[in-house]
């Protein structure tokens, strides 16, 4: 809104909290993510209570293979630590380098998204479908629900990059990067508990 | 809505703020695979007790979430107090609801 | 109006019609979510009046069984969802910000936004009536009862999909409002020197965040088990009906604080005002708001005692749900205090708040009982939880209302409403009110079940139902009093002084009556809890200013958020009747108006000194 202060050999230190609009943005961003936390958590809930009705379907522990997850969790990981080496360029106002660092970023996403579409797919041929069980139901709902994220997260950090190029790094695109990324890093963290609650617990109790 | 005090944060003198390295955040990195692979091969190896698999499990997870959210998004830092309550507000909400789940599921 | 620049170029302003259609003042908006409210009030009203008609004598047939269920679920959903969130949404927009001495809401645009889903999601939702598919499955709508089974027409859609789209709106009004709460304080404002109200609806705005979402994924199951074949609720493929009423009691509770906080906030005001003295316990007020904040979340199966979960569980809910009784207990005490002693002016919003405090104490210790265990093995499903919860709702959050709205209304509309209807309106909303629920703790103690739409003579039910609805005819003649109050209103001039009670003790009456676009042409600087009365008791005049005259800068208006809205509603009509080429379509125009919101940057606007005394009648 206040854009005021275009010229970029002046951008403060921590850019992204220069003006109250920003601050206020990612007050609210965070309050958000409050209001995701208690999202993803009713989905892990009714999970949790419905994952032992497997209908005619497989159980979780003939379904699930560990060496696809465990790659799904080390590029999601990975990109995870890119977006913070796209903010840390950001606070040394170095932009090209942010950029790159935003591409490997959803780069990593979409690596991350074709994974999962493979591995919904194969489970599909495997009888494990959306309509199958209770347990189908829930799984899909809650790692799809991720994977929506995933890909909101994708299309989100791409606009972003445009509109650096477009209009340069500034006191108003610098909160955008630090949202999207902020974003980035909590979708990861919903992961680390589907993957442990999901994929790992599901196969210990095979 | 009035800008009233801070249009004029870009037309200080830069202050000396030591700008922050990659290594912490490369630390918290290191350590979020590390707590992954030992959950991991915690399943993979197939000869733990399942209790003690599954706290291992959780531990991992809430330690990685920890080291996450206070590097990655700088949780530790100063300034961050309502998010704190918000993200704690929530667990709060989700940790009673997955315990009434599970108490609802096994008793 | 004035001119407006941003960088040299005009910003275009509009007027009429598209003014409240771009508006992100968060005055008008309270403004719009008033007239919603109303609206929906009374058609809420209506379904009750021709439910409390059904029911006046035993064997009735004005209307039948099935149109009776129709008529319960949506006169509950209308009112909880879209006249009682909006009324209060509008006292929110319209005073927050001016108590806190900001000059709007921390995200005007979102605050539009959230007005306009809730608009068309309820406008989606009473779509229904004339689409001859109504939801009757109750507005907690139990499955297998609502399920694709046993409601396989697409009432239940409109429900799930109407209040999926409004509860996107109240969320990012939670968020907004925290927001704006923690950040916008003028100088000076600690936490502890916030009005009460302020607090109440900061508490009430952290309890929306945290508990929509969890209706959020409850309507979402509920929809794909319904349109898209998933098995969350569904037993032979394995699912459980049990789960739907945790995971809406997860949400429906602390709906009820969300309901009822800011009407405390609303009393705290209003008493303290017309009894010309402090607020009593203030710091005990503001904790004992929190704790029944946070043990809101701690209860909600006590609305599931029935269901078998177990005496343990039970257990649990009931002792912890008794103990929200002893915060509340101390917020009667502390209003009880304020009035002790104090010079009690009785004017129509002093009446409703003190005919709260006894109604709401009534409503109170019946919840108690209810919480036993036990014993809400009898009361369950009978007339005596109705009574119960109108008690509270109604006895609680509708007068707290009916008295907020009559306080601020001159600080809204520049005009004060006319005392002689307001004490008509008073006298017959309160005595038709108690009336109709007082002798409903009977009928359900007789044993006279919920939801039924007609029952056999000669059980004792036939007197005390008569006399309900001649209470319910009193409570209808009462908002018939008030509709007629606000056009009588409207006709008079607009010459309401900046502190028209003359009591005032917070900052909304430090400004013009309307406040002018800006609100505050200096923020003020706080030095104290209730600001405004400290300055007066000094002999001021006037606010200290904390900043020089400048030029204001403004946010820009916006028909996006129109468009977002109207995206949703014809994705959930495409998503309904399974076209889903339309529900996609819906959704793009939504995606797309968010992505041109955040690519076309908002500069705003300014209004320059010269300018700012003439925006005096915004």
């Amino acid at each position: 809104m206040s854009a005021h202060n275009h010229v970029e050999g002046h951008l403060p230190h921590e850019p992204e909290k220069a003006t109250l609009e920003a601050r206020n943005k990612i007050l609210g961003f965070w309050l958000f993510l409050g209001a995701e936390v208690v999202l993803f958590g009713t989905l892990f809930a009714a999970f949790l209570a419905l994952r032992h009705n497997i209908g005619d379907g497989p159980a979780a522990a003939e379904l699930f293979q560990l060496p696809m997850i465990f790659a799904a969790t080390m590029i999601l990981l990975t990109s995870s630590l890119t977006s913070v080496f796209a903010v840390q360029a950001m606070h040394r106002h170095n932009k090209k380098s942010m950029v790159v660092w935003l591409i490997i970023t959803i780069l990593l996403g979409l690596g991350f998204l074709g994974l999962e579409i493979y591995e919904f797919w194969h489970y599909a041929s495997e009888g494990h479908r959306f309509s199958t069980s209770a347990f189908s139901s829930s799984f899909y709902t809650l790692v799809g629900f991720h994977g929506a994220h995933v890909a909101f997260g994708v299309l989100w950090i791409s606009l972003v990059i445009g509109q650096v190029f477009k209009k340069g790094l500034t006191v108003v695109t610098a909160p955008k990067v630090y949202i999207s990324a902020m974003y980035w890093h909590f979708i990861d963290v919903v992961w680390v508990f589907i993957f442990t609650v999901v994929y790992l617990m599901g196969k210990v109790a095979g | 809505m009035s800008s009233n005090h801070n249009e004029t944060a870009s037309n200080e003198l830069p202050k000396r703020h030591k700008v922050e390295g990659p290594q912490k955040h490369v630390v918290g990195f290191i350590l979020s695979l590390a707590l992954t692979i030992i959950a991991f091969a915690a399943v993979a190896a197939g000869e733990i007790n399942e209790t003690f698999t599954y706290i291992i499990l959780v531990a991992m997870a809430v330690v990685q979430v920890i080291i996450q959210m206070a590097y990655w998004m700088h949780m530790k830092d100063r300034g961050h107090l309502f998010p704190i309550i918000g993200i704690i507000g929530g667990a709060i909400v989700v940790i009673t609801m997955v315990i009434m789940a599970l108490y609802w599921v096994w008793w | 109006m004035a001119a407006a620049h941003a960088h040299g170029h005009k910003v275009k302003r509009y007027s009429g019609l598209m003014d409240w259609l771009t508006t992100v003042d968060h005055k008008k908006i309270g403004i719009l979510y008033l007239i919603a409210g109303l609206f929906f009030f009374l058609i809420g009203g209506l379904e009750a009046v021709i439910i409390r008609i059904q029911l006046l004598k035993p064997m009735n047939d004005v209307v039948a069984g099935d149109t009776f269920n129709e008529l319960i679920t949506m006169h509950g959903t209308t009112m909880i969802f879209l006249a009682a969130m909006p009324l209060l949404f509008a006292l929110m927009n319209a005073v927050i910000p001016l108590q806190i001495g900001a000059r709007d809401v921390a995200f005007p645009f979102l605050n539009s936004l959230g007005f306009w889903t809730f608009f068309f999601g309820g406008l989606l939702l009473n779509l229904s009536w004339f689409a001859g598919a109504v939801p009757d499955a109750g507005w907690t709508s139990y499955v297998p009862l609502a399920g694709e089974y046993y409601s396989s027409g697409h009432g239940v859609d409109y429900y799930v999909l109407g209040l999926q789209i409004a509860g996107i709106g109240t969320l990012l009004g939670g968020i907004n409002f925290m927001a704006t709460i923690i950040n916008m304080r003028a100088p000076g404002m600690t936490f502890m020197r916030m009005p009460m109200f302020t607090w109440a609806i900061f508490i009430t705005s952290a309890l929306i965040v945290f508990a929509f979402p969890a209706l959020t994924v409850g309507l979402v199951a509920l929809m794909f088990d319904r349109l898209f074949n998933a098995n969350f609720f569904d037993v032979a493929n394995g699912g459980n009906g049990v789960l739907w009423e945790h995971i809406f009691w997860v949400f429906g509770h602390p709906e009820v604080y969300i309901l009822i906080l800011p009407a405390f906030g609303i009393i705290s005001e209003v008493v303290s005002t017309f009894s010309r003295k402090r607020l009593f316990g203030y710091s005990s007020m503001v904790f004992a708001t929190v704790l029944i904040a946070f043990l809101g979340f701690m209860v909600w199966a006590h609305h599931m005692f029935t269901t078998g979960l177990g005496p343990v569980a039970n257990g649990l809910f009931s002792i912890a749900t008794m103990l929200i009784a002893v915060p509340t207990g101390v917020k009667i005490f502390n209003w009880l205090f304020t009035l002790w002693g104090g010079s009690i002016r009785f004017n129509t919003a002093s009446l409703f708040a003190i005919g709260f405090i006894p109604t709401f104490v009534m409503g109170g210790v019946t919840g108690v009982m209810l919480a036993s265990a036990p014993a809400d093995y009898q009361y369950h499903d009978t007339y005596f939880v109705v009574a119960h919860f109108h008690y509270v709702i109604v006895g609680g959050l509708v007068l707290g209302i009916f008295s907020g709205l009559h306080y601020w209304w001159p600080k809204m509309f520049g005009r004060v409403l006319n005392e002689k209807l307001g004490q008509v309106t008073f006298w017959t909303f309160f005595i038709g009110f108690h009336m109709t629920f007082f002798i409903q703790h009977f009928l359900g103690l007789l044993g006279m079940q919920r939801r039924v739409y007609t029952y056999l003579g000669g059980q004792g039910f036939d007197n005390m139902n008569f006399i309900s609805t001649i209470g319910a005819f009193l409570m209808g003649i009462g908002t018939i009093a008030f509709v007629i109050n606000i056009f009588i209103t409207w006709a008079k001039p607009r010459n309401a002084s900046n502190d028209p009670w003359e009591d005032g003790r917070s900052l909304e009456w430090t400004i013009p009556s309307p406040p002018p676009e800006y609100n505050f042409k200096q923020t003020p600087l706080v030095r104290g809890y209730d600001a405004w009365w400290k300055e007066k008791m000094e002999g001021k005049t006037a606010m200290t200013p904390a900043e020089p005259v400048g030029s204001i800068h403004m946010p820009s208006p916006s028909i996006l958020p129109f468009f977002m809205s109207i995206g949703l509603f014809i994705a959930g009509f495409g998503f309904m009747y399974d076209h889903l080429i339309v529900a996609g379509a819906g959704l793009a125009i939504t995606l797309v108006c968010m992505a041109i919101r955040s690519l076309v940057d908002d500069h705003g606007f300014h209004i320059e000194p010269e300018d700012q005394d003439k925006e005096v009648q915004a």
